[in-house]
């Protein structure tokens, strides 16, 4: 996850549409013996070839590969585009492994959520250097830049909203009393609190330190709503992570940082402004206003979005994506990779601090917080 | 007319306007995007060696830590457990601010601008 709205690495918003070309990778297309191996066997299929696999743009936390599959007999025989998902070189801290987010992505499916079809999953690190999992191919695009400058964006973006309203509803209709997720724990006190505590965990092991960003994750520390409900939170629902075809909402990208925390969470972060990609004013994800993505949100779930609580996880979006900025920085300041995306990226963080400092200047020049 | 020097500032604003105006349009599609991102390393590179610094930062700190032992590192320390706050502190956000500010003088003016503030 690299990018933001204000000027991404490349001083253009997207960071999501770059293949680094010379980067180190963990699947290696010269040799998919063993992965094809691995997959008859996983899905009982006499052989399965595999023609073709081709590195996809984005991710620089995850590394995504196209592959052209063709299975005899099996759990999916005949011939099939798939995905498959695996760590980039360097991981950060905040996201979770394969089976984690294949166990998620199952779930979500399930519960009615757009998602690319979850196929298999694979924890043994020797079959192509690290685990994987395989998903299908889903149609359209995800580059958030080319969905928000799109000419039809005015026409598509208010419907397109409303569907990720609704998605973002039934991500959050899961919960931990009505699916087991392993590995996932349960936030010890308010999640606010929780996912504060994350951060600053996660900055701890950090060589850049930040005062402004610690200002600001001290002031949501003693801002945090407390009583909220507990759910499944997607933790990086944006533009750029969903897959747009023809205007429709195909498939819920990216699930690596899912998480049991409070649900508003993703609407902060959907919402927030390092993630318009320059279309500020149309304050979901740059393509259309808020109305719509609540009114879907609202006609899916039991529960009315409370409104009030939306701001502070705006704050704490800004917060996590300065804190991801500097994790990624320090993937090229710890010497893991030399990468010019990733140096650029750990430059990031004063922006989403500076909208973050004045988001809260002009909370508390309303005297209370309106969430408590 | 005024002599220009040969600067390490002016050949870095000559390499990144050689790479975007001669190279650039040269390249497949597929390696824009690092070209694009090297011409803004480069402009940072400039903007950083004729800024002014850190001093937004050490002013903050000198106000904090009268015996110049100050660091970044231990006023994130000093944030994290309360010792310095609004409280002890009534100007910390808007110092901070500025902190932030300067730094984004030199890594993304246009950000500034977008919002209003004159690099």
């Amino acid at each position: 996850m690299t990018g933001t709205g204000g000027g991404g690495p490349a001083s253009g918003p997207q960071a999501k549409g770059s293949a680094s070309p010379d980067r180190r990778r963990t699947l290696d297309p010269g040799n998919l013996a063993p992965l094809a191996l691995w997959l008859a066997r996983e899905l009982g299929a006499t052989r399965v070839a595999i023609a073709e696999a081709v590195v996809l743009q984005g991710g620089a936390v995850q590394e995504n590969w196209r592959l052209e599959v063709e299975s005899e007999d099996g759990a999916h025989p005949g011939r099939h585009s798939w995905v498959l998902r695996t760590d980039a070189a360097a991981r950060i801290p905040l996201s979770i492994d394969r089976a984690s987010e294949f166990a998620v992505l199952q779930a979500a499916h399930q519960a009615g959520v757009p998602v690319a079809g979850p196929i298999a999953r694979c924890a043994d690190p020797d079959v192509i250097g690290a685990p994987f999992l395989v998903q299908r191919l889903a149609p359209g695009i995800a580059q958030g830049r080319r969905i928000v400058r799109d000419s039809r964006i005015t026409e598509f973006g208010p419907p397109l909203a409303e569907e990720l309203g609704r998605a973002l509803a039934r991500i959050h209709a899961i919960t931990p009393s009505s699916v087991t997720l392993p590995s996932f724990t349960l936030p010890m006190r308010p999640a606010a609190h929780a996912e504060v505590q994350r951060l600053r965990a996660a900055l701890d092991t950090s060589a850049d330190p930040r005062p402004a960003l610690e200002y600001v994750l001290a002031w949501l520390d003693r801002n945090a709503p407390e009583r909220r409900p507990l759910a499944l939170v997607h933790g990086d629902f944006r533009t750029g992570n969903y897959l747009v075809d023809d205007g429709r909402l195909t498939a819920v990208l990216d699930w690596e940082f899912a998480h049991w925390g409070d649900p508003a969470e993703d609407i902060g972060w959907l919402c927030a402004r390092c993630w318009r990609f320059g279309a500020d004013a149309r304050e979901v994800g740059g393509i259309a206003d808020r109305e719509p993505l609540y009114r879907g949100y609202d006609a899916a779930s039991e529960e009315p979005l409370d409104r009030r609580v939306i701001p502070f996880w705006e704050i704490f979006a800004l917060a996590k994506w300065a804190t991801v900025a500097v994790l990624q920085g320090d993937r090229y300041r710890n010497g893991g990779e030399t990468s010019i995306e990733l140096a650029l990226t750990g430059l990031m963080p004063p922006e989403m601090e500076l909208d973050a400092l004045d988001m809260i200047e002009n909370i508390e020049a309303q005297g209370s917080v309106p969430w408590r | 007319m005024a002599v220009k020097r040969i600067s390490a500032e002016t050949l870095i604003e000559l390499v990144s306007l050689t790479l975007q105006t001669e190279i650039m349009p040269a390249l497949p599609p597929d390696r824009r995007y690092t070209a694009a991102m090297i011409a803004n390393a480069l402009d940072i590179a400039r903007r950083d060696i004729i800024a002014d610094g850190d001093s937004a930062l050490w002013s903050l700190l000198d106000a904090l830590y009268p015996e110049a032992d100050g660091t970044a590192a231990s006023l994130v320390a000093d944030i994290r457990s309360g010792r310095v706050s609004d409280a002890s502190q009534p100007d910390l956000r808007a110092r901070l601010r500025s902190v932030v500010i300067a730094e984004l003088k030199v890594r993304n003016p246009k950000f500034l601008a977008a919002r209003g503030i004159v690099a």
